[in-house]
């Protein structure tokens, strides 16, 4: 078929193209467009300008009670809260919690197991790309179990050394760091995976060039390997800092409803918090607002650093 | 192949297998990188090993913390598959699973295809656009959505469910990426040739893009396969609801039935985990072929 | 034009118009044509007897009343609230729901709830109340009116491990019934064996406020004014009920542990006393079987002052508008409140009869409360029952919420009670109605 196609010689001379197809030429792109872009104005942007709207609305989406218009009094009261500030500083601690499990050990890994001979690379790409195809519900729930204080196989092994046992989840100051885990191990497979596709991709010939040239094993990865995957880093790093909070989102539902104390909590879980359990969709609406445009802010932010200091090597 | 021979500048390289390994820092270097993967793969697997091992523990043993089971049981199987309809769940969620990649993928490819091949007013906004639905969560969307589901008569059905996933930014973006690498002259030939562009699409570039497809596919299945909250919101019964509603039904403020719950999740993960086994090489080949960026 | 209309000019889908169709006609006697009518059921979400049971009233109902098809819709009880409303946000208004005491308040002033009153026939209420505990009946009524009837209800009992009561060197015949002895009793414990004091069902995000308004109640303390417009959950004596939890927690003897490590703690005997309701009673005792002598007493109280419980759990609420439905909502209504279904909801789900005068009647609880001992406390603590108040307005929820936040950080966060509760009082005065 295909193959066939383009073994076939092309031929040279260029065919004119017939004017009365001009208008369809221009439609097009759009004709090809609209099913994905009619997808997503319905079921994402109509929403979300709707909680534009609604933001400034005092409504619980009944429509035998009446909408209040209050202005910014939904705003006023989120700034308001304690525990806003509390989340977005939460938000901080999981990105920057997460990035050393999402980008900095696979990436690691990905460059420590290239020269693993190839079957036993392949077996442990394959197990650690595991967790992923776990359900988040499904992993929730067996690492509650494993990480309980009392009866969790990870506090008796704790226990087996002689430490007291770890409240994983009960303790404030350990239950961010316990969820931030969890959501890196969902993930260390998959950007290990991302990692070794980018650095298998990088020309051999560079390496061998080098490696005559008499550089160590580290200034191989410093000097050629690293520049190369910029980009990859770049990427994975931009994710982790746009999404990193969301991914954690089903583990702190399931695990602990965002506390002690509201110290797992973040930005994702107080919308869903406000929106979902307390249905007032005034609250909701400007939260979704404020991270919407916070995220789309530290989004430009991050594309510009990335046009400015990443390559395509392609 | 033609996949190959395309990209054989920058794929073509199979890393050198036996390379002189005399140095005696390399193979300590290699024993080292073997301990750091096994005790990593240990955490990785640990989880699913304890849920299938516990599956089978009896009632009463269910919070023993021995490696392997004393005694073995399928009375948990029995019971999961009394409570809650799981075959039926499992079916539902494999046709989702199974419609959402596969119109995904047929949206994606359309759009991708229109930002690939031509310049049109606005595409690079419409773009933007299109990557910023990423940055939308869906907890801000759900509750509008939920009533628009409802407006349309679609409560209690796997519509609802599939529906607004006709198009996701994932899918458009790694193909448009995709499409952007490849050959423009192959493009221009085929057109030179006479061909239509929807012949182009898919006679063309679709088939070249297998490996992107391909990983595409595997992500698109499994996150659809695992989604969560928006069955939940839509769960009217469990005859016409999803596996990962059926799991959560064995955690309630009255107490987890620990072991029906994890012979129902061993259950649902199952059938996914089965493909990967089988296509785990594929998996990952197609991963490492089609690199993400 | 909006999404709505949008897509179903395109989709050529028909939509619900959206209009309510009005109803004609009186509330009927009897139910003589066909009708389906839709029963939202949080024991329906789950996967054990809760929904067995359930399903099996529902199945003996229709058996009864051949002319009624009931659509069982589960959603767990910590959204069955926001589903409720998210369905009657989008014009599809449930028949029968279970709805949380906490809500009840809400459902009336929002979702259209139907009083009894004025719907029923004077006759038939009377004769249907009848048996009927004054304390369960009470807990229904919001405006002198009768909107819901306490389906899945229960009370906060302590529940505790006698095993490891005599290893600390106790009575486990003489449970401890004030703070100061629970305080005791749980520092002999944590003292003489491997297991933590006390634990306590108070907070987490599935609590709501339920088990600390008895706690403050039982204190004298409140959650408002009289007038249901100034927050007071700051007065001295709630702040007062406060520290007594923050003592507790300092001195060892209280374990902070969430929800589901709580009573799997409890269930594998790795804690001493558990203070929860009384519907999680069905697995502890499978936790406890063959292991440990598990025993419940009442909910402790301050020094000499009575203990003041609430109850937690459900009632059965009506909603639907049309007539005909109501009158098979009703009857289903009955049927679920009826004796024989009360002996179902006690022996099998494992919440408290509404009708009193089963628990002795070997027709219907009595041998079973004679095999069940633990029911004890629970059904003693009946008779001194109050109401689980929730705040008025639409943001009754957020105020519940930062008044909890609130008692946690003055709890185990370090905060001094009084400025914990004070900031909490002032942060959310301003959301209540003005």
């Amino acid at each position: 078929m295909t193959d066939a196609a383009l073994s076939q010689p092309l031929p040279a001379r260029a065919v004119a193209v017939p004017s009365r197809r001009t208008n369809l030429r221009h439609l097009a792109p759009w004709l090809y467009l609209a099913p994905a872009a009619i997808t997503l104005i319905i079921w994402i942007y109509w929403p979300l300008i709707d909680a534009f709207r609604l933001s400034f609305y005092e409504w619980n989406m009944l429509p035998t009670s009446p909408m209040r218009f209050v202005g910014w009094q939904n705003y006023a009261n989120i700034f308001a809260l304690p525990k806003f500030w509390q989340a977005l500083s939460n938000t901080l601690v999981y990105v920057i919690g997460l990035l050393p499990l999402a980008v900095l050990i696979p990436l690691g890994i990905a460059i420590y197991t290239h020269d693993l001979p190839a079957r036993s690379r392949n077996v442990y790409r394959a197990i650690i790309f595991m967790p992923m195809i776990i359900a988040p519900v499904v992993a929730a729930a067996i690492w509650r179990w494993l990480l309980d204080p009392g009866h969790g196989m990870v506090n008796e092994a704790i226990s087996l050394f002689g430490y007291r046992p770890v409240r994983f989840l009960q303790d404030p100051k350990v239950a961010i760091w316990t969820i931030i885990g969890l959501t890196g191990w969902k993930l260390i497979g998959f950007s290990t995976l991302i990692f070794s596709a980018a650095n298998a991709n990088i020309n051999p010939s560079l390496i061998e060039a080098a490696r005559m040239d008499g550089a160590s094993r580290w200034q191989i990865i410093r000097d050629i390997r690293l520049p190369l995957l910029r980009s990859t880093i770049l990427f994975l790093t931009l994710m982790t800092i746009l999404l990193g909070a969301q991914w954690s989102f089903s583990y702190v539902h399931v695990l602990t409803g965002g506390g002690p104390l509201g110290a797992t909590t973040n930005i994702f879980y107080i919308l869903w918090d406000f929106g979902f359990s307390t249905m007032s969709v005034g609250w909701s609406s400007a939260a979704a607002v404020i991270l919407f445009l916070g995220f789309g802010a530290v989004a430009f932010i991050l594309f510009r650093l990335m046009d400015r200091y990443s390559f395509h090597d392609n | 192949m033609t996949t190959d021979a395309l990209y054989a500048p920058a794929r073509s390289h199979v890393a050198p297998r036996n390379r002189a390994r005399g140095k005696a820092g390399i193979r300590w270097n290699t024993a080292a990188g073997h301990v750091v993967m096994v005790v990593l793969s240990i955490i990785c697997l640990f989880p699913v090993y304890w849920m299938i091992v516990s599956s089978f523990r009896p009632a009463n043993a269910i919070f023993e913390t021995t490696l392997w089971p004393s005694a073995a049981s399928l009375d948990n199987y029995v019971h999961a598959l009394k409570a809650i309809p799981i075959g039926t769940m499992l079916l539902n969620t494999f046709l989702v699973s199974a419609i959402v990649t596969v119109v995904q993928l047929f949206t994606g490819l359309l759009a991708a295809y229109a930002f690939a091949r031509w310049r049109f007013p606005f595409d690079k906004a419409i773009y933007t656009l299109i990557a910023l639905t990423w940055l939308v969560p869906f907890q801000v969307v759900m509750i509008p959505n939920y009533r628009l589901v409802a407006d349309l008569g679609l409560l209690d059905s796997l519509a609802a469910l599939i529906l607004p996933h006709f198009a996701g930014a994932l899918a458009v973006l790694m193909l448009a990426q995709a499409m952007r690498s490849f050959p423009t002259e192959v493009i221009e030939a085929a057109r030179m040739d006479g061909a239509k562009s929807w012949r182009i699409l898919w006679e063309v570039m679709a088939p070249n893009l297998r490996g992107t497809i391909a990983s595409l596919a595997i992500l698109l299945f499994i996150s659809t396969w695992n989604e969560y909250f928006w069955p939940l919101l839509l769960s009217r019964t469990p005859e016409s609801s999803v596996v990962q509603i059926g799991i959560q039904m064995f955690i309630t403020s009255e107490g987890t039935a620990w072991g029906p719950l994890m012979a129902a999740s061993t259950l649902a993960s199952l059938p996914i985990l089965l493909i990967y086994v089988v296509l785990q090489r594929q998996v990952i080949q197609s991963f490492m072929k089609s690199g993400i960026r | 034009m909006n999404r709505k209309t949008f897509l179903t000019g395109s989709l050529a889908l028909l939509a619900a118009s959206g209009a309510l169709p009005a109803f004609a006609g009186e509330f009927p006697a009897t139910v003589q044509q066909p009708v389906t009518i839709s029963y939202y059921n949080y024991n329906l979400a789950s996967a054990g007897n809760g929904a067995e049971a359930t399903k099996r009233m529902i199945a003996a109902f229709e058996k009864a009343n051949p002319n009624i098809k009931v659509e069982g819709v589960g959603a767990s009880s910590a959204d069955i609230t926001s589903r409720i409303q998210a369905d009657v946000a989008a014009g599809r208004i449930p028949d029968v729901v279970q709805m949380v005491f906490s809500d009840l308040n809400f459902t009336v002033d929002n979702l259209g709830a139907v009083a009894l009153e004025g719907t029923v026939p004077e006759a038939e209420l009377k004769q249907h109340f009848e048996g009927i505990t004054p304390n369960g009946l009470r807990l229904g009524v919001i405006n002198g009116k009768t909107y819901g009837l306490a389906y899945t209800f229960s009370t906060p009992v302590l529940f505790y491990n006698a095993n490891l009561f005599k290893q600390a060197g106790l009575d486990p015949d003489k449970p401890p019934k004030t703070w100061a002895e629970v305080k005791q009793a749980a520092l002999a414990i944590v003292d003489k064996t491997k297991a933590e004091g006390i634990a306590t069902g108070i907070f987490g995000p599935s609590a709501g406020d339920w088990l600390f308004q008895g706690v403050l109640r039982s204190n004298g303390g409140g959650l408002m004014s009289e007038d249901r417009r100034q927050l007071a959950f700051a007065q001295p004596a709630s702040v007062e009920a406060v520290t007594m939890l923050r003592d507790l927690y300092d001195s060892g003897a209280y374990t902070n542990l969430e929800l589901q490590a709580a009573m799997e703690g409890m269930a594998s005997g790795n804690v001493g006393m558990y203070l929860q309701t009384s519907a999680i009673q069905g697995f502890l005792v499978k936790g406890a079987e063959g292991k440990f002598d598990l025993r419940a007493t009442t909910m402790p109280r301050f020094g000499d002052k009575p203990q003041r419980p609430n109850n937690s759990g459900s009632a059965l609420v009506i909603l639907s508008r049309d007539p005909l439905k109501q009158r098979a909502a009703w009857e289903l209504m009955k049927f679920m409140t009826s004796k024989e279904a009360y002996t179902v909801i006690t022996s099998e789900i494992g919440y408290l009869p509404l009708r009193t005068d089963i628990v002795d009647d070997p027709k219907y609880l009595g041998d079973w409360v004679k095999k069940h001992p633990l029911i004890k406390p629970n059904l003693e603590q009946l008779a001194i029952l109050e109401r689980w108040e929730a705040f008025p307005g639409s943001n009754y929820r957020q105020i519940q919420k930062i008044m909890m936040e609130g008692t946690e950080m003055a709890v185990f966060g370090g905060m001094d009670p009084a400025k914990a509760m004070g900031a909490a009082q002032d942060n959310a005065q301003p959301l209540m109605p003005k």
